[in-house]
């Protein structure tokens, strides 16, 4: 008998990161006091009507290009009516017919080549109202509701569990880089849907599709799937037909559980929107939009490769957008950026963590940093110093240069001051040994210049006089 | 009793200016007459603490307007901000709006003093006021006789002198058809031009606010107090201010009219037709071109109307369930289906059901393309072919309704009957033109209407045609008779 293949296809649910709702003007805002950002619109009160935020269209246009999507230039909004106490007009206005984006791809990394990970159609509609189920009550929180959403739905193209992370993990890095979304899944402000069917390798014809709602976490889409295709597998040999229903991931006993079947599944009476005139994009538009939109980490890794910084150095950068922002300011101000990167990765990063806390919580400023930096690349002052200056930076809004003169920082250049200190040094014995071994010689020495200066000497000039001195 | 209010606008503006009057003059005496007109239902709720409270602070006040303290009737679907808004229906019997619909903040602008909800079929959805959960209206001139309806209660409360004011809505001919049967002036606007936010929605893209008033020129007044671009509304329009009285009095000869031969087909009633084509006959005679016209599908303008304002009526009135505001079922109710279920099936009345049914049918399925979306190129068909017309015409008139009003308690069973009700209006909202019912003649003590119809946005063409007919007809449109015989 020949094999079984799975055919997965995933539609992701992202936030967006607006000022405002999409079709009223309530903040856009997570984590307020229950119904607090709301209106009438969206309360679906009688008689409002829907407005449209240009914001969400921009980032619209600004998301399909990230996606390598075509851009709907006559697009209009369609009402999907359902009723559910959580859906406040009991329609949702989405776009069904002329999606904001269309024929797109996300390329994914497996190793040994690249695959493109098709984009069907991306679309924007409202979010709905939280639900929230308590001793058999529903309480419902419409600060959620009229969230701007983009829905992004690829074609039947994923072959397995890998490629799904792969994706998911790809689709978020662009989406965050973007500054599409905050795609946080805890937070409900990424949300994944995964198609799955079975067919054998021989049969063109897809199996029949069975869909995994509103998965958790990338962890719970990778056992979700496994499970799935186990448990599809299993019917499917035992002769059993699989039926098409609606499935989701619980996450206490790990495994895919029945929700309904999709033939009682809602007839949604799809019509356009009467409230919204169809809406016209002209291609300057799209071209403005181009001009602003951010590197992704797929080329920042390139430029990064090309700039001398090491493979682990700049997974560490991308994997925070925060910090990254810092090195690509320094590196636009022309700072170097291989001394640049280890600091912030370093013992900036280590702090971080250590506290708990944002760059932005502490003082640390952009102008400071490049300071630091350019100090160091010259050999101003030594790593050791450089070290004791950040930890102050964190705290004081200080300059560099007033850091070091409260902290006694400042490296001993003075000649004479350090000729009183290497001419005892310096004798017969030494002189026998450095003509030995000039580097051991010097490094020994230059370690000894340290300890009575407390590391504050000034390594170039250091160098430099005892050269002259141990040759004399 | 005081009778200010029979005087015309002009006379009312003037006597408040000279403080010969009060604004609670007016006030009181609009309550009275309600009091004693009673019996022709026109009001749903009265707003009596607070517009006495308005004329009180508007005494202070320098007269800036000629809308300045003039009472109004608010058809009960536009939302006003603390006072009950019911749409007609037991489904909203306890709402209390938290906000003022666009057109409520534009009277208020001119300091106009809203006295009561009126009375109207429920969700507007209807042409004899009888569908109403608060029950039907009266016709001021024979009460046993319908209002029409949606806009019923407007109609009768500006018709029997209570008010000399109302705003109604529009989505098949509920400004024009009971305007008609009642011997007011009714308009409906280009769709676009008055701010529907506010309005509660039944066919989204067929609504309109509209005056309804005693004259032509008084109607032209309270339409140019309201329109203007809303941007809490995105099919609202952006246009120039205009006076829309500007063109009352110029010389009507050399324009051009067409008839369309749909309007004068065997189905009108014969004194309808006699009345309209008396009024033909005045215009041919002061040198107007008349030529009667087809216009491709308009015939099939009803069901066009039964597929799309129903559609979009399920969808809109799809968020009426009782959770987060209106009626709310006594049952214990186990889950969201019941909840549904008892909320609107006892929340709505038979019609709305009725129609909710219809409009959501045709969406269903494959039912989407067969119905809705060839409606919709219908529709657009229909509309070109308005357009077209008005390449080579200024207007296009014809009768507003088939028939005269009709006995109370008729046609109720009859579910396709109000439909045709408004077989003469439906094509202009169809097309998104602006149109206006006037009065042309008093038949057995029942008014007859006329529809003058022009190209979007040209309501100012409308209010010149109107007041001239008007003037050379000059009727007395007063249902009380003659009060000075």
């Amino acid at each position: 008998m020949n094999k079984l293949l799975p055919t997965i296809g995933i539609e992701v649910h992202c936030e967006l990161k607006t000022k405002n709702k999409v079709f009223s003007n309530s903040l856009n805002v997570y984590g307020e006091i229950a119904n607090t950002n709301i209106n009438e619109i969206d309360l679906g009160y009688p008689g409002t009507l829907p407005t449209l935020n240009k914001d969400v269209i921009d980032v619209g246009i600004k998301t399909a290009l990230l996606l390598n999507c075509k851009v709907n230039k006559s697009m209009y909004f369609d009402r999907k009516n359902y009723f559910y106490p959580d859906n406040p007009k009991n329609y949702q206005i989405t776009q069904k017919s002329t999606p904001i984006g269309y024929d797109g791809f996300v390329e994914i990394d497996l190793g040994d080549k690249l695959k493109k990970i098709y984009i069907e159609e991306m679309h924007i509609e409202e979010d709905t109202c939280k639900s929230i189920h308590e001793n058999g009550k529903t309480l419902l929180d419409f600060n959620r509701a009229g969230v701007p959403l983009i829905e992004i739905v690829t074609k039947p193209v994923i072959d397995n569990d890998n490629e799904a992370v792969l994706y998911v993990e790809k689709l978020r890095e662009i989406l965050l880089y973007g500054g599409i979304s905050d795609v946080k899944i805890e937070e409900g402000s990424l949300r994944c849907d995964v198609n799955i069917s079975l067919r054998r390798e021989d049969c063109n014809v897809l199996g029949t599709k069975v869909e995994i709602k509103n998965i958790g976490s990338i962890s719970a889409i990778k056992e979700a799937i496994l499970f799935e295709i186990e448990r599809q597998e299993k019917l499917i040999n035992n002769s059993v037909v699989i039926v098409a229903e609606t499935r989701k991931f619980d996450e206490s006993i790990r495994e895919t559980v029945s929700m309904r079947l999709k033939e009682t599944n809602n007839d949604y009476r799809y019509f356009p929107e009467p409230d919204i005139p169809r809406l016209l994009i002209e291609d300057s538009y799209i071209e403005e939009i181009k001009k602003t939109l951010p590197i992704l980490p797929s080329e920042l890794r390139i430029k990064y490769k090309e700039l001398g910084i090491n493979d682990i150095t700049i997974n560490a950068l991308i994997s925070n957008m925060e910090l990254n922002k810092y090195l690509l300011d320094l590196i636009s101000m022309g700072t170097n950026a291989i001394i640049g990167a280890n600091i912030i990765t370093g013992d900036l990063l280590a702090y971080l963590n250590k506290n708990g806390i944002s760059i932005k919580d502490t003082n640390i400023t952009i102008d400071n940093l490049k300071c630091l930096v350019d100090k160091l690349e010259s050999n101003e002052i030594s790593s050791k110093i450089g070290k004791i200056i950040l930890s102050n930076m964190f705290e004081s809004s200080d300059s560099v240069d007033l850091i070091m003169e409260k902290n006694d920082l400042k490296l001993i250049s003075d000649e004479n001051e350090l000729l009183n200190i290497i001419k005892p040094m310096i004798n017969d014995e030494i002189k026998i040994e450095y003509s030995k071994n000039n580097e051991k010689t010097i490094k020994y020495l230059i370690g000894e210049i340290m300890k009575v200066t407390k590391g504050k000497a000034n390594p170039v000039v250091v160098n430099d006089l005892l050269s002259k001195e141990l040759s004399k | 009793m005081t009778n200010y209010l029979d005087l015309s606008l002009i006379e009312i503006n003037n006597k408040l200016k000279n403080r010969e009057i009060k604004p609670i003059d007016l006030v009181m005496e609009c309550f009275s007459k309600i009091e004693n007109n009673e019996d022709l239902n026109c009001f749903i709720t009265l707003n009596k603490e607070e517009a006495i409270k308005k004329a009180l602070e508007l005494e202070n006040k320098e007269v800036d307007n000629i809308l300045f303290a003039i009472p109004i009737a608010i058809k009960d679907n536009i939302i006003t901000k603390g006072l009950k808004t019911t749409c007609g229906s037991n489904m909203l019997n306890n709402f209390i709006p938290t906000y003022d619909a666009y057109v409520i903040n534009k009277i208020n602008n001119c300091n106009m003093i809203v006295i009561g909800k009126t009375n109207m079929d429920e969700f507007a959805m209807g042409s004899s006021n009888q569908t109403s959960y608060f029950g039907c209206v009266l016709n001021a001139w024979n009460k046993s006789k319908v209002s029409g309806g949606s806009s019923g209660g407007s109609a009768v409360s500006v018709s029997s002198r209570i008010v000399p004011f109302a705003l109604g809505s529009d989505t098949g001919g509920s400004i024009r058809q009971p305007s008609a049967f009642n011997g007011i002036v009714g308009l409906k606007p280009t769709y676009g031009r008055v701010s529907r936010y506010g309005l509660v929605s039944f066919a989204s893209s067929l609504d309109q606010i509209g005056p309804m008033s005693r004259n032509v020129l008084e109607n032209s007044m309270l339409l140019n107090c309201i329109v203007g671009k809303d941007n809490n509304d995105l099919t609202s329009c952006e246009k120039d201010s205009e006076d829309f009285s500007r063109l009352i009095g110029e010389d009507i000869k050399g324009i051009k009219i067409a008839i369309p031969n749909f309007y004068v087909n065997d189905n009108i009633n014969e004194d309808i037709k006699s009345n309209f084509n008396n009024v033909v006959n005045i215009l041919k005679n002061k040198g107007v071109n008349v030529d009667y016209v087809d216009i491709d599908y308009i015939e099939y303008s009803v069901p066009l109307y039964q597929i799309i304002a129903l559609a979009e009526a399920s969808s809109n009135l799809a968020r009426f369930d009782g959770i987060r505001y209106g009626y709310c079922t006594d049952k214990k109710i186990n889950n969201a289906d019941e909840l549904y279920k008892y909320n609107r099936g006892e929340g709505f009345g038979e019609e709305v059901k009725r129609r909710i049914m219809i409009g959501s049918y045709v969406l269903s399925g494959d039912n989407v393309q067969e119905y809705y979306y060839k409606a919709l190129s219908i529709r657009k068909i229909i509309s070109d072919g308005f357009s077209n017309l008005f390449k080579n015409y200024d207007y296009i008139i014809g009768p507003t309704t088939t028939t005269l009003p009709y006995n109370i308690g008729e046609g109720q069973n009859d579910a396709v009957k109000s439909f045709f009700d408004d077989l003469l209006t439906i094509p202009v909202n169809m097309a998104g033109l602006p149109a206006m019912s006037l009065p042309i003649g008093i038949n057995n003590n029942l008014p007859i209407g006329m529809q003058i119809i022009c190209n979007k946005f040209e309501e100012a063409k409308i209010y010149k045609l109107a007041s001239f007919i008007e003037k050379e007809l000059n009727l007395n449109l007063d249902p009380r008779g003659d009060l000075n015989e």
